[in-house]
């Protein structure tokens, strides 16, 4: 049984790489985003905002082990502020917090359940957190009741479906292309075939 | 058995079996063989029988990194191979994989051949002339220092791997196919540098006609991935050569010539003495023996006109070139390497536009370098499935490129041989295309799937379409070929008949490459007729 | 000449610019900071201009976004708003064109810093100066090294793509083309992760085990230099214009 705290040198590799590639994606999802808006609205942000956090999920299904999540979010964050991304510096934290959500979730499994379930709930867990961190950050007590709920609504669902369901179906199609062989994502499938 | 020896083997296999993950099968085993302290071997065998998976098993990657299941021992130097990790054996077993790309990480070259002398605690004054002697040794030019490895051709690729091995340091060497896309003066280079006397080295290789003075000891594994041959080199081509062309396993053209030919070549003699003795009248026999059945040239199909080549966010390599490919004609494109033919290949087929000058005719394919390029589905069957035949033509397509036992498998699962046949087959089988453009399609194949190639090149020239194939090895080029053109120093300095170009020794050598093992044949024949 | 400092000292100055030009929400200062960059990149590291160019396209496209929002949508966007109040900017201009010339100038910044600076130097002062585990460092430079390969790449995946599909190559490919391609790309990235680490494993790299490195050059005075003289440059024109808290 490999250990299962360590990571090993390719899977640190693999960390390193999906964080830069995202850290690259995300900025071109601001993009979309920004359009969306002045077309939509305010609201948009939270039906968007799920999509920033599919590396951590994505990275934590394939590797399996704790701090992957977080790690990840933070390395995709870095490369953003190093490309100049519109939130600045305070985009750091915002990575730590989202990418904590994320592990929370993994963390009350012990790092154990990858199910589409669990992956959308660490969406879930991604958007819970990063909506108390916009709450104190934008001061959210001052606005109406019912759009609070909304927003925390759309936003959770924006977790669980372009976080956690696209993450899901990200990795299938990776692991479909034989690339994950090897890691905790394909043992657990093995064994479960088996 | 043998008396205790002072000094251990440097490696013992001891009836081991390798079996990957989600494999049926055994991939090799059990084999037992040992490779001697100051000893060079040379391991045979046809494709997939496992032998790179053997080799990886030596320090432990796999079932390490690569997983897997291991029976049987492994001993290192008087120790076994699990007392220690991989990284650990680093110091003692150095690797040349057979893709040079995984041998290297993709940094810069100094980055690379600095990594192993870094990892072993080299004193860092020293490593800058570690470096610098190791660039040198493989022939490769101090000023290459800053570049990245993607911006190398494949054979510099295999050169800066092999630099990256020698600064390494490691006294044991474990070579797969090292000298697969070298041309022949870069290969000899290789060969002198690996398989020096007193070096201890394990070398896997299809084309061993070249190595073979260089080889201590032979030993090759059957299909079912057993020992089935072991010996002297010469010995073991003489006495089980049979065999060993029955499992598909590639031999010296003299020794093949010898068997195809008993009547004719007195298989005692060195083939130029031999030739001595063969009657004009057998000309016409000999001649097919080494070159291809005519085939009548048609329409033009494709012309490059004044054309300046450039890989892909490259410079200009390849300057104000003029060819025309014919439909019925097969043309082999040789030169060193970085001389610029798989650029050159991208152009030919419209894929990269000319920096200057016209392509015409119609869209052509390549078949990459790089086989595993063209992989885009789950499974072999699923990449055959791609081209759209009907159920009888599959069969025949899985039969011919000897795909049948592997097509549940992921593409990127194969061994590289069978990477190879599957991309070609992809691209020969593809009806689609009227010109067609192999890039080294024979570096992995052994003699079995080089026979196919070959014949599969003939009738598709047949069917009217225009082929090229890039080729660093001249007996191939000589067999399939019926025009040659040569690039070197950045322009196209030869264009004409194949086996004209195979018996100009000068000139070939002035490109880096050296006349096929069949040129004795070429002159007999020139001579006599 | 930006090539021949330590690559440390000049990270800390790239860093300190991008952390000026996050918090100065400032037209005057994100435009000098941009043409600043740029000029460095045509004038000391000799980048071709057409490259420069090429580089600024994602960037001004990223950007772009706030334009759009204000020019197309005769709005601005809620965000340029939101984040031009909370850092305190005046709201002479649009806040928008502030973020989209922030995004060229940090992106411009970083290039400065990417293309004057050898990877491999830059990991071995890290790894010397900051101990960072050797693992990590080269996991960072295969990442550096990674990005600038993802074209190439792409183009080699369009072209077998376009030879297995029959279909003549375009020169730009289309949306869905590009869609298509974003699976087989990530794939290659965790492909070459796997291979490199087989690779850095058959050579020898291990974690926690000790290593040797091919020396570098020292910190020199005109390290020290240019991070004075950069470093007071930045502190004059923060004097000029203040950070925008509120
Ligand atoms: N990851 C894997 N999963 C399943 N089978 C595998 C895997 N890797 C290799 N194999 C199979 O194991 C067998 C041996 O492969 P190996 O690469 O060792 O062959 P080889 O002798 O080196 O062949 P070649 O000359 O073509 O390189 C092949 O049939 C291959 O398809
Ligand atoms: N992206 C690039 N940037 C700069 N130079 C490049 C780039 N790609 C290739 N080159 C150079 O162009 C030359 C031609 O490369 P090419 O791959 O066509 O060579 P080749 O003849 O196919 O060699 P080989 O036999 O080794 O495969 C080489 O010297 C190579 O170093
Ligand atoms: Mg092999
Ligand atoms: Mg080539």
């Amino acid at each position: 049984m490999p250990d299962h705290s360590v990571w090993t040198l390719r899977e640190t590799l693999i960390v390193a790489v999906l964080g830069a590639v995202f850290g690259v994606l995300y900025l071109g999802w601001v993009q979309v985003w920004l359009v969306l808006q002045a077309i939509f609205g305010a609201l948009t942000m939270d039906v968007v905002m799920g999509f920033w956090f599919i590396v951590s999920i994505i990275a934590a299904a394939i590797i399996r082990k704790p701090g992957v999540a977080l790690v990840s979010e933070v390395m995709a964050a870095a490369v953003q502020v190093l490309l100049g991304s519109p939130a600045g510096l305070l985009l750091l934290l915002t990575g730590l917090v989202q990418g904590a959500g994320a592990e929370a979730v993994f963390a009350a499994t012990r790092w154990k359940r990858y199910s589409v379930g669990v992956l959308m709930a660490a969406g879930m867990g991604a958007a819970v957190f990063s909506f108390a961190y916009t709450w104190i950050r934008f001061d959210y007590g001052s606005l109406a009741p019912g759009l609070l709920v909304a927003m925390f609504v759309l936003r959770l669902a924006s977790g669980a479906l372009l976080g956690g369901l696209l993450g899901h179906y990200i990795v299938k199609a990776l692991y479909r292309t034989g690339v994950l062989s090897g890691l905790a994502i394909d043992r657990d499938a093995r064994a479960a075939g088996a | 058995m043998t008396p205790a020896r002072p000094v251990p083997d440097a490696l013992v296999y001891d009836r081991v079996s390798l079996r990957h993950d989600g494999a049926a099968a055994d991939a090799v085993g059990p084999v037992s063989l040992a490779l001697r302290e100051g000893e060079r071997v040379l391991l045979l065998g046809p494709s997939g029988a496992g032998k790179s998976t053997l080799l990886l098993a030596a320090t432990g990657l796999f079932p390490r990194s690569i997983p897997g299941a291991c029976t049987g021992g492994i001993v290192l130097r008087g120790h076994p191979v699990t007392s220690r990790t991989p990284a650990e054996w680093a110091d003692t077993c150095g690797f040349l994989f057979q893709d040079a790309a995984q041998t290297l990480a993709g940094f810069t070259v100094r980055d690379e051949i600095s990594f192993g002398p870094e990892n072993r605690c080299i004193a860092a004054a020293r490593i800058p002339d570690l470096v610098a002697e190791a660039m040198r040794q493989a022939g490769i030019p101090q000023i290459w220092a800053d570049r990245r490895i993607s911006t190398l051709s494949g054979g510099e690729r295999q050169s800066v791997a092999l630099a990256a091995l020698l600064a390494q340091g490691a006294p044991i060497t474990l070579a797969d196919e090292p000298a697969a896309s070298l041309a022949p003066k870069a290969a000899r280079r290789m060969a002198d540098l690996l398989l020096a006397p007193g070096r201890t080295t394990m070398v896997v290789e299809h084309r061993p006609g070249p190595i073979l003075d260089h080889i201590d000891r032979c030993v090759a594994l059957g299909r079912d991935g057993r020992v089935l041959a072991e010996g002297a080199p010469h010995e073991v081509m003489a006495r089980d050569g049979a065999a060993l062309a029955e499992a598909g396993i590639a031999l010296p053209l003299a020794t093949r010539i010898h068997l195809d030919l008993p009547d004719l070549i007195d298989p005692r003699l060195p083939l130029r003495d031999a030739l001595l003795r063969v009657p004009p009248a057998q000309a016409r026999r000999l001649h097919d023996a080494v070159l291809p059945a005519p085939i009548p040239a048609g329409e033009i199909l494709t012309t490059l006109d004044g054309a300046d080549c450039a890989p892909a966010f490259g410079p200009v390599v390849l300057r104000d070139v003029s060819l025309t490919l014919r439909a019925g004609e097969v043309v082999a494109i040789l030169g060193p390497n970085g001389a610029g033919k798989s650029t050159l290949a991208a152009c030919l087929a419209g894929l990269l536009p000319p920096r200057a000058g016209r392509r015409t005719g119609a869209p052509g394919a390549v078949a990459f370098q790089n086989p595993e390029a063209h992989f885009s589905q789950e499974s072999v069957r699923a990449e055959i499935a791609g081209l759209c035949h009907a159920p009888g033509r599959v069969a025949q397509i899985f039969d011919r490129w000897t795909l049948g036992e592997v097509a549940h498998q992921h593409p990127f699962t194969l061994s590289q041989g069978q990477k190879r046949r599957l991309s070609l087959a992809l691209l020969a089988e593809a009806d689609r295309w009227p010109v067609l453009i192999l890039d080294e399609p024979t570096a992995g194949l052994d003699r079995a799937a080089e026979t196919v190639l070959g014949r599969r090149i003939r009738a598709l020239a047949r069917e009217g379409r225009a082929l090229a194939v890039i080729t660093h090895d001249m007996d191939f080029a000589l067999s399939v070929a019926d025009r040659a053109v040569l690039v070197h120093r950045g322009a196209v300095q030869f264009d004409g008949p194949c086996p004209a170009l195979m018996r100009d020794a000068a000139r070939l050598s002035l490109a880096g490459l050296e006349p096929p093992e069949a040129a004795p044949v070429l002159n007999w024949l020139a001579a006599t007729c | 000449m930006l090539r021949g400092f330590h690559p440390l000292p000049k990270l800390a100055l790239c860093l300190a610019w991008i952390v000026a030009s996050l918090i100065v929400f400032r037209l005057s200062f994100q435009v000098g900071l941009f043409v600043a960059a740029t000029l460095l990149l045509l004038l000391d590291a000799r980048v071709p201009p057409r490259r420069v160019l090429l580089l600024m396209v994602p960037f001004a496209l990223f950007g772009f976004g706030f334009l759009t929002t204000s020019v197309l949508f005769r709005a601005e966007s809620g965000f340029a708003l939101q984040m031009a109040r909370e850092q305190g900017a005046a709201p002479d201009v649009a806040p928008g064109l502030v973020l989209f010339f922030r995004v060229l100038a940090c992106g411009m910044v970083s290039a400065v810093f990417a293309l004057t600076t050898d990877p491999g130097q830059f990991v071995r002062a890290l790894m010397q100066h900051l101990r960072l585990p050797a693992p990590l460092g080269f996991a960072l430079m295969q990442s550096m090294h990674l990005v600038p390969d993802l074209r190439a790449e792409m183009l080699q995946l369009r072209m077998a793509r376009a030879i297995r599909l029959g279909r003549p190559l375009r020169r730009v490919p289309a949306p869905g083309e590009a869609f298509a391609l974003a699976i087989p790309l990530l794939a290659y990235a965790i492909r070459r992760a796997t291979r490199a680490a087989l690779s850095f494993e058959a050579r020898g790299l291990q974690p926690g085990r000790a290593r040797t490195h091919l020396p570098q050059p020292p910190i020199r005075r005109r390290d020290w230099v240019l991070l004075g003289v950069g470093g007071g440059v930045l502190a004059l024109v923060l004097a000029v214009l203040p950070p925008g808290f509120a």
